[in-house]
């Protein structure tokens, strides 16, 4: 079942920044049960870890896409006219110019030549990416950053692109609910630089597997919660495999901001001995569809957790069905 | 004194009950039987399956869980007069029964026939039908003469096969215990007669349901054919030195590693292109501690379909993680041989299981 391990490139590209924007407005998990946007007990979800999430209610996600890669250029003081590929993913279209009180007039844009709006284009403009080409990427739900980091990565390797940034943005309309599978959810964008030369973060290896069995998460979640589990376990495998890595070499678990109890189950399937989980961002802002993985690592480099050298393995599962893990050398 | 055998079983209707009786008269043409029913329809058709043998059986009305059988005054009398050997098979098997309710059957239900035993003046033997699994969550090698247990059991039927075994050692007639291990199929051709938790379980694997499975992969399940279980039961029984034996009816050192048992299933399962293109992955082995957080946060989310999932495996599967192999010694030498390694059949039973669309109506498959 193991793919062959490939040969890994003498100079693996680096994440050099990685910026991310939450909206204002936050509630608990009690909060939200009460608005009626859970169907799983608040107490459960308690118990699973969760505490609050940030829901968007004036922010578009194209204001969050942008706030994310304009802290990322601000912060590593990047001049954008050397960017050479911008990847955006997360709410699609002339959806992402919509706030979350009028999703569905986004949303109806798509029957228009509304459609034809593009919020991964328009990034490139506003923020002077000039030099940037620019793509899209769609349909990969929470693992969206990962898949985009993915092919960033290859990118630098094969077309040397020196420079890249990849943006996922997701929200929730205003009405709908907040729980995914026993996850509660926040709205938020990402934003993540990765350079071909970069020192830091190595994105050493990256493995995907896509079931299209469970395509349709609504009818199939009964067996999405059972096949999570061992097709975690063996992406996770894969991608240690594929870094040329054992699993005592894994330092840092960054998860996707899922429960909390489905990561110590999953952590026992694991079996990697020496893995730390930074665990402390879910019951601070739950689950985001776009890009846990990077704000827990953010968030644990800003912290010091993670020393240069140590190997982190980021791992998340998306509706589809995606599993994604990558690889990092800090 | 009779001058022929007479039998007396209960379980008749059953797959061990039905199958010994049918072996045994077979084997004597001289032996008659008396068979406990507590359902007339379903002896009528267990009847059938005995042909001309059934006219050496004569049905008695009873049940097991009533005082004294429930078998009326001068029938009673006459078992009392004519029975020569006793053959309880009949159980309570569901794993899922309340205490009370499961010793009810399968203790209460022994003791009636306990003391039926002992009215017979010309009983030579008492054959009765336990489990394995009264070794319950005892680990390691359990040996034929092992009764005691001090780990507890996995569910309540052990638990009360169990209490019902101390009954019969206690009892004072000439006993002979059986402790088959769970049937899986008929025989090596792999033919299944009724569906168990065995099957259930594999059933929900089968349909991607389960994630996990607790045990390692050298960790031994024990299952049997029925062939064996039945010829054994019916062989020794009527053996004088069988007196005050326990025998393990197991695949006992053929029993197969866990590991080999999953592997060999979704290797199966995978010929299927339609299956195989669903991508569903093989179930992780873990161990119990594990599979139980994962089975409790199921339980605490509510989710109704793998609330009922993981309540179907319940109380069987955690008797996975308790590897346990059976020591056959005493069973081997008085049947002459062992049990078919379970290598030689689980193929063709999973195979059966396929064909047979899983013991199930087509709508209820799918």
């Amino acid at each position: 079942m193991a793919a062959a391990v490939p040969a890994l490139p003498s100079s693996c590209p680096g994440i050099s920044g990685i910026s991310y924007a939450f909206p204002a407005c936050s509630r608990s998990v009690r909060d939200l049960a009460r608005e009626g946007k859970l169907a799983t007990s608040a107490e459960t979800l308690e118990s699973f870890g969760f505490g609050n999430v940030y829901v968007g209610t004036s922010e578009s996600p194209y204001e969050l896409a942008l706030a994310a890669v304009s802290g990322l250029l601000a912060e590593q003081r990047i001049d954008p006219a050397t960017v050479g590929l911008l990847i955006y993913g997360g709410t699609p279209g002339c959806m992402a110019f919509s706030p979350a009180n009028e999703a569905e007039k986004g949303a109806a844009g798509f029957c228009r030549t509304d459609r034809f709006k593009y919020p991964a284009a328009r990034l490139q403009y506003d923020l002077g990416l000039s030099g940037a080409s620019v793509f899209a990427v769609d349909q990969l739900a929470c693992t969206t950053l990962l898949g985009a980091t993915r092919i960033a990565r290859s990118l630098c390797i094969t077309e040397g692109i020196d420079r890249a940034i990849c943006v996922a943005s997701e929200f929730f309309p205003m009405h709908a609910g907040r729980e995914a599978i026993f996850n509660c959810t926040s709205d938020a964008s990402c934003a993540v630089l990765i350079e071909r030369q970069g020192t830091r973060n190595r994105l050493v290896a990256a493995s995907t597997v896509t079931k299209g069995y469970y395509w349709d998460a609504d009818s199939m979640r009964d067996e999405i919660v059972a096949s999570y589990f061992p097709t975690s376990r063996f992406v996770v495998q894969r991608t240690i495999e594929q870094a040329g890595w054992s699993a005592a070499d894994v330092d840092w678990i960054m998860p996707h901001n899922v429960s909390v109890r489905s990561w110590q189950i999953l952590s026992r399937l694991l079996g990697l001995p020496n893995a730390r989980l930074w665990s402390a961002n879910v019951a601070r802002h739950g689950h985001t569809l776009a890009g846990d993985n990077f704000i827990n690592y953010r968030d644990a480099l800003d912290a010091g957790a993670i020393e240069a050298g140590q190997r982190v393995l980021l791992f998340s599962y998306g509706f589809g069905a995606h599993w994604t893990g990558v690889a990092v050398e800090a | 004194m009779p001058t022929h055998e007479t039998v007396f079983v209960t379980g008749a209707t059953g797959l061990v009950g039905g199958g010994v009786l049918k072996r045994m008269l077979g084997g004597d043409p001289q032996l008659r039987a008396y068979v406990l029913v507590r359902d007339e329809l379903r002896w009528r058709a267990a009847s059938r399956r005995l042909g001309s043998l059934a006219d050496r059986v004569v049905p008695v009305q009873g049940d097991l869980t009533a005082r004294r059988l429930g078998i009326e005054y001068w029938t009673r009398h006459r078992l009392a007069r004519e029975v020569t050997m006793i053959v309880h098979a009949a159980a309570d098997t569901s794993f899922s029964r309340p205490l009370a309710q499961a010793r009810l059957s399968n203790a209460e239900g022994t003791r009636e026939m306990l003391s039926l035993a002992r009215h017979c003046g010309g009983l030579r033997r008492f054959a009765h039908v336990s489990t394995a699994f009264v070794a319950g969550r005892q680990v390691g090698m359990i040996r034929e003469r092992d009764n005691g247990n001090a780990e507890g059991w996995v569910n309540s039927y052990e638990r009360s096969k169990y209490d019902a075994e101390a009954l019969v050692r206690d009892s004072g007639v000439d006993w002979v215990i059986f402790r088959p291990s769970t049937i899986v199929c008929t025989g090596v051709e792999g033919s299944i007669p009724q569906i168990n938790a065995v099957h259930r379980a594999l059933r929900v694997y089968h349909r991607g349901l389960a994630a996990m499975m607790p045990g390692a992969r050298s960790d031994l399940l024990d299952v049997v054919t029925a062939d064996y279980v039945n010829d054994s039961i019916a062989r020794v029984t009527v053996n004088p030195s069988a007196a005050r034996k326990t025998l393990h009816l197991c695949a006992g050192r053929g029993a197969l590693p866990l590991g080999e048992l999953v592997d060999g299933a979704y290797e199966l399962w995978a010929r299927d292109p339609i299956w195989r293109n669903r991508g569903i992955e093989k179930a992780v082995l873990t161990d119990l501690e594990t599979y139980t957080l994962f089975a409790n946060s199921v339980i605490e989310t509510g989710d109704a379909r793998l609330g009922a999932v993981l309540s179907c495996l319940s109380h069987f599967i955690p008797q996975l993680a308790l590897s346990k192999q059976f020591d056959t010694t005493v069973a081997d030498k008085l049947n002459g041989c062992t049990a078919p390694p379970v290598r030689s059949y689980w193929s063709a039973m999973l195979t059966q299981l396929l064909n047979g669309n899983w013991g199930v109506a087509p709508e209820e498959a799918a």
